[in-house]
């Protein structure tokens, strides 16, 4: 279990954020470009101190500003941390690069797993049958992430594919206790990043470890998390499963951000507008599945395998802005009137909030106590997980058997 | 070579072809002046060499003091260098002093000043009348012609020189490689063994190799504070002060012999080690 709670200052604004991930689950942290994201996984890192607040992991409490104070240094927290740059040792092979951690120096960490206190075993002065166990976890992960037969090979003579693979192998052989990963696939083509991204989110379920994906493409985002969480200029916005935050977004920002193009007025509910995400739109008038929205296209363009268009509508907000949306067919002339429905489009107050939509009364109060129930069920689960599943454990038992 | 049809096009490119050819011919010929006429003196050197007139001053008796004495005052300079500077270069690189360009700006001080100065202000500094000098006295020291006399004139000759160097060498260093090191669970000070100092490597043997050209050349400074022991450059100082310059030149050979196999030296294998980082 992986729990962050934490002030942390930036030059030009304070980071902000309560994240919670459970062992084996994934977060992603979504937001545009210096929104903080980085800055709060460096310090889960323990690169950068916040000002205040408490950061534990698997029990062990990494930093707590608050007395008796607590700042364990990076290289005693056992974090993984991946960047868009792979950071692999230029100087060193694939081999020696994958087993860096293997030899580092990280000795005797205390470690204490609620009522249990163990000392994790050094990795130095391993016996031969430990040596032996090591090399062939080597060659099963290098194995399993396709990178086998370049272990020999120096950095540089790898594809950026292979650089990154090799990047997440050497996490895994250092049995991070969590697993961040700071836009690693942005530099990549699309292919290769869902590739990878699979694989990654494949190993974390198998290693049962809590990961935290810091993204700015929401795709991306959503390929990866079992949680989505969205950040803007340092505050939290909201958290929750992928589908429902981008299907009911809190705020108007949190839908801007979520690729909803457009803000229309709600008949009917003054003050109250809805957000139409262009994907979310069905073309014709069916009153019974959304709002129904016609106005003149303002332009209308080739997009994906189908037609966008932005339709100047009377209720848009802000008023003479367009609304862009998503067709299967392309649409009439510039200038034609256009019928289209945002389907079960999200409705926010006059403070920007998201309100309950009458089509679907008492909807929000449902969401808010799964929520509720779903966190106190991972929270069960994550207990039981970091008891029985622990590969350190297993590893510690060994050691101690000696 | 991009296609030929582009230079006949009515594009802004007008260089007819075959000029081409001609212009990076002359451009070669050019460069190959440049460098002919650099090396001049080096040239010159072996043209005016005779086996006979090496055997000769080499084999006068002590006639080998001096490139010993230059060796030696040498490599104990390159070993107080290393462990004094490198850590000041590597802190200057990685922002880690306060007023950063006051501490880059007194660097470079000690880099501009003629090598007569500096020698004459140690003179002033650590001469047998001062606090410096005193203070050595009571440890039955002197800096005043001696052996601590010279290393101390080669360090502050060459110092400016490697710590410059060092500092590029550590500032190439990708920080956030030693972060990764860090995180892997490396102390800071394994890290700079592991990570840091490997990858600056190559530029640390090349300024090592600036400095001790710099220390085996030493003359301003020296001839001021430590004349005695003779030293290479003061033997060929001396010799040509008193016998005139066919006698001096066989210790110009030895001091190139002995100042530039190191450099040489530290730029193959910094080349190498490039190469290898390459795959």
């Amino acid at each position: 279990m992986l729990k962050a709670d934490v002030e942390v200052d930036r030059r030009d604004f304070t980071v902000r954020a309560a994240i919670t991930v459970a062992p084996g689950e994934r977060l992603a942290l979504f937001g545009p470009s210096g929104a903080g994201k980085t800055t709060l996984l460096e310090a889960i890192a323990g690169l950068v101190l916040p000002r205040h607040g408490t950061i534990e992991l698997a029990g062990r409490i990494l930093t707590r500003t608050s007395k008796p104070r607590v700042a364990v240094p990076p290289w005693q927290r056992r974090v993984g941390l991946l960047r868009q740059d792979p950071g692999l040792f230029p100087h060193l092979s694939v081999r020696a690069n994958l087993t860096y951690a293997r030899t580092a120096s990280h000795d005797g960490t205390r470690i204490v797993t609620g009522t249990e206190t163990r000392t994790r075993v050094g990795a130095r002065g391993g016996t031969g049958r430990r040596e032996g166990a090591a090399g062939a976890e080597l060659t099963e992960v290098a194995d399993t992430l396709g990178i086998g037969s370049l272990l020999a090979a120096m950095p540089a003579r790898l594809s950026g594919g292979q650089q990154h693979r090799a990047a997440l192998a050497r996490l895994l052989l250092a049995h991070c206790d969590a697993l961040l990963l700071d836009e690693p696939y942005s530099g990549l083509d699309a292919a290769l990043r869902r590739t990878l991204t699979a694989l990654v989110v494949r190993l974390v379920t198998q290693r049962n470890v809590p990961a935290i994906l810091v993204a700015h493409e929401l795709a991306d985002a959503q390929a990866f998390a079992t949680q989505l969480a969205v950040i803007d200029h340092g505050q939290l916005l909201q958290t929750g499963p992928p589908d429902r935050v981008v299907l009911r977004p809190a705020s108007v920002r949190v839908a801007e951000l979520t690729g909803y193009l457009g803000f229309a007025a709600v008949p009917g509910q003054p003050g109250t507008i809805a957000g139409i995400h262009p994907d979310r739109v069905a073309a014709g008038g069916m009153p019974g599945r959304g709002l129904v929205l016609t106005g003149p296209v303002a332009a209308s363009r080739p997009a994906g395998a189908g037609w966008e268009a932005d339709i100047l509508l009377p209720g848009a907000q802000p008023p003479g802005s367009t609304v862009t949306v998503r067709l299967a067919a392309r649409p009439g002339p510039d200038g034609s009137e256009v019928t289209v429905t945002a389907i079960d489009a999200p409705v926010f107050g006059p403070d920007g909030r998201a309100v309950a939509d009458s089509s679907a009364p008492g909807r929000e109060d449902e969401a808010r106590d799964d929520a509720a129930g779903e966190v106190a069920a991972r929270e069960d689960r994550a207990r039981e997980a970091d008891r029985a599943h622990d590969p350190a454990f297993e590893r510690i038992g060994e050691g101690n058997g000696r | 070579m991009p296609p030929r049809g582009r230079w006949r096009g009515s594009g802004p490119a007008v260089v007819p072809p075959g000029v081409r050819p001609v212009s990076a011919a002359a451009s070669i010929a050019g460069a190959a002046v440049i460098w002919v006429a650099l090396l001049g003196p080096v040239i010159t050197l072996l043209t005016h060499l005779s086996g006979h007139a090496i055997a000769s001053a080499l084999t006068y008796p002590g006639a080998l003091d001096p490139l010993v004495t230059s060796l030696e005052a040498g490599a104990v300079t390159l070993a107080v260098l290393f462990g004094v500077c490198t850590p000041l270069a590597w802190m200057l690189a990685r922002g880690r002093l306060p007023f950063p360009r006051v501490w880059e700006a007194g660097v470079l001080c000690s880099l501009l000043l003629p090598p007569l100065v500096v020698g004459l202000l140690l003179a002033f500094m650590v001469g047998p009348y001062t606090a410096i000098g005193g203070l050595l006295g009571h440890l039955h020291l002197s800096a005043t012609n001696t052996f601590l006399a010279l290393v101390i004139a080669e360090v502050y000759e060459s110092a400016p020189y490697y710590v410059v160097g060092a500092q590029a060498a550590f500032s190439a260093v990708d920080p956030r490689l030693e972060q990764q090191a860090e995180l892997l669970g490396d102390r800071p000070r394994r890290v700079f063994r592991r990570v840091t100092l490997p990858l600056a490597s190559p530029g640390l043997a090349t300024a090592l190799a600036i400095a001790w050209a710099r220390a085996m050349g030493a003359f301003g400074a020296v001839i001021i504070i430590a004349y005695h022991p003779y030293g290479l450059p003061l033997q060929i100082y001396t010799t040509l002060d008193q016998t005139g310059l066919p006698t001096a030149l066989p210790y110009a050979l030895v001091l190139l012999v002995v100042a530039l196999p190191l450099p040489l030296a530290a730029y193959v294998w910094s080349a190498r080690a490039q190469g290898r980082r390459r795959g």
